[in-house]
């Protein structure tokens, strides 16, 4: 099984690479939703997944790097590539001014931080109209950047999993984890337990951002609604939760899933699918808290850690 | 900033925070109660008082009640709504990490909002009984705003009575202070995490009862609501259940004072920066120390 999924993912990328070339113009968008779920998921899951502290406003991370990048193309000329990373970098400074106070305590404190954040966040964006234009929205020079955009949001997906990768099989993830599994005897091991939750969440920021910045170049219009909105933070959390927190591929597999059923089946109920995104979350921490991927590592002979 | 403030806007401020304050003392008590009882935060706190001011709504509008005489219907029914979530999903996290809790009043919380959604729609309804304002004394008194604090003053002293010199709130207090010990002393501790969960419900279908007549009822008017009563828990400090009272005349007071320098717009930034800041300085309330 194991030996065979090295092969299959390379096939998978190769597949990817070339597929703008063959591929219409929804199929290339469609393709780059994935890589942008599997970037937000994935990094829901480095904080959440891998220390229990769970973060509830992780929209509030694209939305700040959706600002700041569509700012920097827009009044400053940057080039969308740069305004990107900016964008990332820009996520990161509010992870760290939300972090330092709320991620020295332990308990609950940091998820409803987090929760209240994105609101605060789309009152600020509309309050200072002169910089933000309110919601009236930002609007970006028309540029079709379609193609270049899906190869970066890819190459973001991809580091991210790869980040991932490397905390999960690292003393740092190991650590992490055991922040989650027992705080105080993490702390009591000699384990500073503030900074590797405030390195997790930093780390869990960037990606977010710089989707955001990618996403504001891609659509070329932003308002407070369209990248504040809690449904994205809902959708991260589910596929994280669906896939298998706290693994390496589960949010891939969560994105992945959940996207093609998103597109295929619960875009002719528009209405129900929030509802039902509710239900999975329910069903998931009490059914199959492990999610997917637990269950296959149940079933077959998988390494537990990916 | 050029804002000159009289006395008599000082007043004003003061008494239109007590007015706010009262319904954000009596929300938070509930979830202040769960926490407590169960160290379980429900993040459906807010969504259950939307569904008591949706109540109010159709016992006001489609059988023509008194829409303060709904009050208690709501209660009572968010009541049993509370009991039945605790009996089929919450008691299952009740010892499970923190992570797992969150996340399934989150799912709860999204449920129930979405439900509401489909089943009330999105637009936007109000109950209008009572309006205008009484003057006193050149006090302009919102008079549901009176009516509303009249309301929750009660609900909120009967609560404390209730914790205080009933067996059952002895039990309750009992629980959140040490499990163990009160299980041994021979409380059903299953119950009263049952009980307790309802409790709360009601106090916060009470809280939306009372916003009904206030402020626009929509399905997603109660978000904004678990969080402030979180912060109203902050500021008064986990597990003091008086600090409730004080961290939400606080919270009230607060808000209408930044009201003269912002514009209400800004009121959650407000409270916002308020709670990271009673983090980063006091994180264990204003009040001094946990009790339990």
């Amino acid at each position: 099984m194991t030996r065979l999924l090295v092969p299959l993912m390379l096939v998978v990328l190769a597949a990817l690479t070339v597929y703008p070339i063959v591929g219409s113009g929804y199929g290339v968008r469609s393709v780059q939703q994935v890589f942008m779920w599997i970037t937000l998921a994935g990094s829901w899951n480095l904080i959440s997944g891998l220390t229990g502290y769970v973060s509830f406003g992780h929209v509030a991370f694209f939305g700040a790097g959706a600002y700041a990048g569509a700012l920097l193309v827009a009044s400053a000329g940057w080039p969308w590539p740069l305004a990107a990373l900016a964008g990332g970098a820009a996520a990161v400074l509010l992870a760290v001014v939300i972090g330092y106070p709320c991620l020295r305590l332990k308990g609950p404190y940091f998820a409803i931080a987090m929760l209240g954040l994105n609101e605060v966040l789309r009152a600020l964006v509309s309050y200072f109209e002169g910089i933000t234009g309110g919601g009236n929205g930002l609007s970006l020079p028309t540029l079709d950047a379609s193609v270049p955009i899906y190869y970066v949001m890819g190459v973001l997906a991809l580091v991210v999993t790869g980040l991932s990768w490397l905390i999960v099989t690292s003393r740092f993830g190991l650590r992490l984890m055991t922040i989650r599994e027992d705080e105080l005897a993490a702390e009591a091991m000699g384990i500073d337990t503030f900074h590797h939750k405030l390195g997790a969440f930093l780390l869990s920021a960037a990606g977010p951002g710089v989707a955001g910045a990618l996403m504001a170049r891609d659509q070329g219009y932003i308002e407070p609604i369209s990248v504040f909105p809690l449904a994205i933070t809902v959708t991260m959390i589910v596929m994280a939760l669906f896939g298998g927190k706290g693994t390496v591929f589960g949010p891939v597999i969560g994105a992945v899933v959940l996207f093609v059923a998103q597109e295929i089946v619960w875009a002719r109920y528009p209405y129900v699918h929030p509802l039902l995104f509710g239900a999975i979350i329910v069903a998931v921490v009490l059914l199959m808290p492990r999610g997917v991927l637990g269950l296959l590592q149940q079933r077959y002979r998988m390494p537990r850690t990916i | 900033m050029n804002v000159v403030i009289t006395p008599a806007m000082l007043a004003q401020v003061i008494v239109s925070g007590i007015l706010a304050g009262s319904l954000y003392a009596m929300v938070a008590l509930g979830l202040g109660l769960i926490f407590g009882v169960m160290r379980v935060i429900n993040i459906a706190h807010g969504p259950l008082l939307m569904l008591g001011a949706y109540a109010t709504y159709f016992l006001t509008t489609g059988a023509g009640l008194n829409p303060f005489l709904t009050v208690p219907i709501a209660m009572a029914l968010l009541f049993v709504v509370g009991v039945a979530l605790q009996r089929t999903l919450v008691f299952r996290v009740v010892d499970a990490p923190e992570l797992s809790s969150l996340l399934l009043t989150f799912g709860i919380s999204i449920a129930l909002v979405n439900l509401a959604q489909l089943a009330f729609t999105s637009d936007l309804r109000a109950v209008e009984y009572i309006t205008g304002a009484w003057v006193v004394g050149g006090l302009a008194l919102s008079k549901p705003r009176v009516i509303a604090f009249l309301f929750a003053a009660g609900v909120t002293a009967l609560s404390f009575v209730l914790l205080k010199s009933t067996r059952l709130g002895k039990a309750i207090r009992a629980t959140s202070q040490s499990r163990e010990v009160a299980m041994v002393c021979g409380v059903d501790v299953a119950r009263i995490h049952m009980l307790t969960f309802g409790f709360a419900s009601a106090l916060a279908a009470a809280g939306g009862a009372l916003l009904a007549m206030i402020v626009a009822i929509q399905p997603e008017m109660g978000g904004v609501w678990t969080f402030k009563s979180f912060l109203v828990i902050v500021l008064g400090g986990a597990g003091n259940y008086p600090g409730a009272l004080v961290g939400g005349l606080l919270l009230g007071l607060v808000e209408q004072v930044a009201s003269l320098f912002l514009t209400t717009q800004l009121s959650e930034v407000v409270a916002y920066v308020l709670l990271v800041l009673v983090l980063l300085v006091r994180p264990s309330g204003l009040l001094g120390g946990r009790q339990t």
